[in-house]
């Protein structure tokens, strides 16, 4: 049965090539079309999944093997560079999660952009973004890759600020794109420091190239280093991880696909498909595994004492970024793009359930005005319940795997104290995935418009339950069943499916310790929450202000960067302009004005000045 | 020191004191007076070095009828206070320069002596022979120069209306 | 015994005689003397160079000609200059050099 046949691997191109279509189109024709746009970009998003099924299955059928296409772009020189896209192993799985959740909250934003004015170009948007991504992901070599990090960055910047009409979306969006924009100076000098050493910006020549000894250790130390820091801004590791909680100024949708499953792991996928050459430099894997590891508890302390619900989603976004790091710092490839997929599933299922709430609750983001919601929508509270325990690892649904696979990692790379710290990192998911449920959806009506909410329609609940079904039976694509080898063998082929009896049992108490914890300070009474950040005092304090970071980093700006700017601005105005430019034509005009003044009109000066010439001529004849 | 010397420095007396009191003086008559000095002077200078023609012309031309055209000029543009003229500005450094001259000058011939015959002169009859001959052509000329000169000259005193009403808005 | 050296240092003297007329005086009547003060200065070297030099066949009177043509030109450049000299004042009123500087700056 070779439906592989229909579309083969190498038209993979074609995927992003129907959603930027579809962008061109609504961007021209957006206001004319039924639907005002909608439609055109959700048929290509449909598209661009079935294609996707096609595109798998012919890989599949052919062995694994990776298929790339090459469009000759430019020629400098004796350097062509090119549009590559690649399908190999990790790209189709990000291939499929990227279409599937675009697909599923582009159908979820029909719902919950009803009567929004800027309709069509939302959709527009949304299309745009899809094709960045999937470009991103298809791309073979890193200039092309590069081209579409940016417009991914783009894309982010607006849709963040979609609602540019309140100062804080605009401010969140300029902040997003800055901050990731130091980690893209980063990963832009990566890239050439490759270019240098290997003469080309192809990745499996630069891995190859590598692999044969031919780029110096220091070379590849700093360019996997500089290429990390682009990953640390794109997938918000500690210290760039201050946008993300402000990018949920924008719609829910966007970030449930953005900002959950789709561009925030970018920096993971970027790092997984550098991974070859971050293992030969030494010294780089620990230090990412270390990054991710402070991620992954700094947002989750953070993430435990936030009181809108949006903003706990994106810590715990963020810290869940961290663990993925920590993974890859591990050489855990396999377990780290397991999670990328459970992860982005489950955090896209939060992330449109909590869409649902706000939708029933008039907007509102704050979980202390919330509680009791599950009698009032409950297809709602059931599938965030399923998102929530799959995010905190229990068994059998997606996240438990993943979150399995990548203690094993740990446990065999990284030594005790490193699995000790990354348990204690399981425990808070756990507790703060709980405390968020719980505070929503259970006890009793905090506020009137709690008791008033509603269902919402539809169109909203079903891809939520879809995501749902996902996310449970996701777990067991990760088991091998007779020749199939285990999600984890497809993604990495050195990858064996193990479990280590001891190791899944701990964890699965620790989580489950977290959620009982939770239950108790959040689901009943026993212990309170305010007598315990009574007694924490100046600490808690500190966590609920995030750390102070966005502080420091605007002092920082305010009194060292302006501070320069400012003197850069005086030097530029001073010196370069009005002593270099301008002096140079005022010099002229000054010493103009000066030597003007040897015309006086008189006749006895023009005579004095013959007499003196003459006086000179005779003295030099005389001597000379 | 013999008679030709003296009767030169005497000669020279004239041309000098004539010279200085073209220049000097602030009385613009006594200028025009002291250029008919100073060309007496020369024509003076011309018999020592025995061109009896030449100062015959010099006293003529120059004496006779440039120094009344001079005064002519005088008369025409009415010099508002011909009595006390003063300088221009600058004359400290126009003194310093023509001391200069004088200096590089004087010193050149002193310093870089041309080998001399005896002091003699040229006769009227060779004068005029050669001057009619070998020069005819530059002689030509220069009685085209003149007639050009003659000419343009009663050209631009030409009144025309024009000038009538400039002249008359000059004397307000 | 009149050298030809004294010929040359006095006509030097009366040019540079001339040569601060010319640059001194205010009246433009009064730099036209200086200048025929200067030509004839020159005359004087001339006539000076004529009498001591020896001179073969067709230019022994090469000096004294020469005479005779700048006190001729001399004479025109006198009346044209008179003639500027009488326009100029019908234009300004005046014949003050002083005055005279419309190509100042």
């Amino acid at each position: 049965m070779n439906l592989g046949h229909i579309v083969g691997a190498e038209f993979a191109w074609l995927i992003p090539g129907l959603c930027l279509t579809a962008f061109v189109i609504t961007l021209v024709f957006g206001k004319f079309l039924p639907g005002r746009g909608s439609y055109i970009s959700i048929a290509a998003i449909l598209g661009a999944f079935l294609l996707f099924c096609s595109v798998f299955l012919d890989f599949v059928s052919n062995g694994l093997t990776p298929v790339s296409v090459d469009i000759q772009w430019i020629y400098i020189g004796d350097l062509g560079i090119t549009w590559g896209f690649q399908v190999d192993r990790i790209s189709v799985v990000m291939l499929g999660l990227v279409t599937l959740i675009s697909l599923i909250v582009q159908v979820y934003s029909v719902g919950y952009m009803d009567g929004e004015p800027r309709f069509g170009w939302y959709f527009t948007l949304q299309a745009l973004f899809a094709a960045a991504m999937l470009v991103l992901v298809l791309a073979d070599n890193l200039l092309f890759l590069y081209i579409a990090w940016e417009l991914v960055g783009l894309g982010s910047y607006l849709l963040i600020g979609f609602w540019y009409e309140r100062r804080s979306a605009s401010e969140a969006a300029k902040k997003a794109f800055i901050t990731t924009r130091i980690g893209d100076v980063g990963l832009l000098i990566g890239i050439i420091l490759l270019f240098k050493a290997t003469g080309t910006f192809h990745i499996s020549s630069i891995i190859h190239a590598a692999n044969s000894g031919g780029i110096s250790e220091n070379t590849l130390i700093c360019a996997s280093l500089l290429i990390f820091l682009g990953a640390m801004g794109k997938s918000a590791q500690f210290p760039f991880h201050v946008w993300l909680p402000d990018a949920m100024e924008g719609p829910t949708p966007v970030s449930a696909l953005i900002h959950a499953a789709t561009m925030v792991v970018a920096g993971v996928y970027l790092v997984a498909r550098m991974l070859p050459l971050f293992e030969m430099a030494p010294g780089v894997l620990p230090t990412v595994a270390v990054v991710g590891l402070f991620t992954f508890l700094f947002a989750g302390s953070i993430a435990l004492v936030m009181t809108d619900i949006k903003r706990v989603l994106a810590y715990s976004t963020v810290s869940h970024l961290g663990l993925m790091m920590i993974s890859l710092g591990a050489a855990g490839l396999a377990a780290a793009m397991i999670h990328l997929v459970a992860h982005g599933v489950s955090k896209a299922l939060l992330f449109l359930g909590a869409g649902n709430v706000m939708h029933g609750m008039n907007n509102e983001t704050n979980c202390l005005n919330m509680g009791g919601l599950q009698k009032k929508m409950p297809i709602t509270a059931y599938s965030f319940m399923i998102g929530a325990l799959s995010l905190a690892g229990i068994a059998p649904l997606a996240g438990f795997f993943s979150k399995d696979e990548i203690l094993l990692a740990v446990f065999h790379k990284m030594g005790p104290i490193f699995l000790t710290l990354t348990l204690i990192g399981v425990f808070l998911s756990s507790l703060y995935m709980a405390r968020l449920f719980l505070i929503v959806f259970r006890g009793n009506y905090r506020t009137e418009r709690a008791k008033k909410a509603e269902e919402s329609p539809a169109i909203m609940t079903v891809p939520i339950v879809v995501l749902a079904i996902f996310a449970v039976t996701l777990g067991a694509v990760v088991i091998p069943i007779a020749n199939y080898q285990g999600l984890g063998t497809f993604i990495d082929a050195s990858h064996h499916f193990r479990m280590l009896s001891w190791l899944t049992v701990m964890s699965s108490l620790i989580a489950i310790c977290g959620m009982a914890v939770g239950w108790l300070y959040y689901g009943t009474s026993r212990l309170s929450p305010e007598k315990m950040s009574l007694r924490l005092g100046a600490f808690y304090r500190v966590i609920i202000n995030k750390y102070y970071v966005d502080e420091i980093y605007q002092w920082v700006i305010d009194n060292l960067i302006l501070a320069f700017s400012k003197f850069l601005a005086v030097f530029d105005r001073v010196v370069v302009n009005d002593t270099g430019i301008d002096g140079a034509g005022m010099s002229v005009l000054l010493s103009a004005i000066k030597v003007r003044l040897i015309h006086t009109g008189r006749l006895y000066n023009y005579s004095t000045a013959m007499v003196f010439g003459l006086l000179t001529v005779a003295i030099f004849w005389w001597f000379i | 020191m013999t008679l030709s010397l003296g009767f030169f420095y005497i000669a020279a007396a004239f041309v000098i004191f004539g010279g200085l009191g073209v220049v000097l003086t602030r009385n613009i008559i006594y200028a025009a007076f002291a250029l008919l000095i100073s060309m007496v002077g020369i024509a003076g200078i011309f018999l020592l070095a025995f061109a009896e023609f030449l100062a015959l012309v010099q006293l003529l031309i120059y004496g006779g009828a440039v120094v009344i055209v001079v005064l002519f000029a005088l008369m025409l543009t009415r010099i508002e206070d011909f009595r006390n003229l003063s300088d221009n500005k600058q004359w400290p450094l126009a003194g310093v320069i023509a001391l200069c001259l004088f200096a590089v000058l004087a010193a050149s011939a002193i310093f870089s002596p041309v080998p001399t015959f005896d002091r003699e002169g040229v006769g009227i009859s060779e004068l005029g022979e050669t001057l009619f001959t070998y020069w005819a052509v530059p002689f030509e000329v220069a009685s085209l120069v003149l007639l050009v000169a003659l000419i343009g000259a009663v050209v631009l005193v030409r009144r025309s209306d024009h000038n009538e009403e400039v002249q008359e808005e000059g004397q307000e | 015994m009149i050298e030809l050296l004294h010929f040359q240092v006095l006509a030097s003297a009366l040019f540079c005689l001339g040569v601060y007329g010319v640059l001194a005086r205010k009246s433009a009547v009064l730099i036209l003397m200086s200048i025929e003060l200067m030509l004839n200065a020159v005359n004087i070297n001339l006539v000076g160079y004529a009498a001591f030099r020896g001179f073969e066949e067709h230019h022994r009177s090469l000096g004294h000609v020469l005479v005779v043509f700048v006190i001729t030109i001399a004479a025109a450049e006198l009346a044209l200059a008179i003639a500027i000299i009488l326009r100029l004042y019908r234009n300004r009123g005046s014949v003050n050099v002083d005055n005279i500087e419309l190509l100042k700056g």
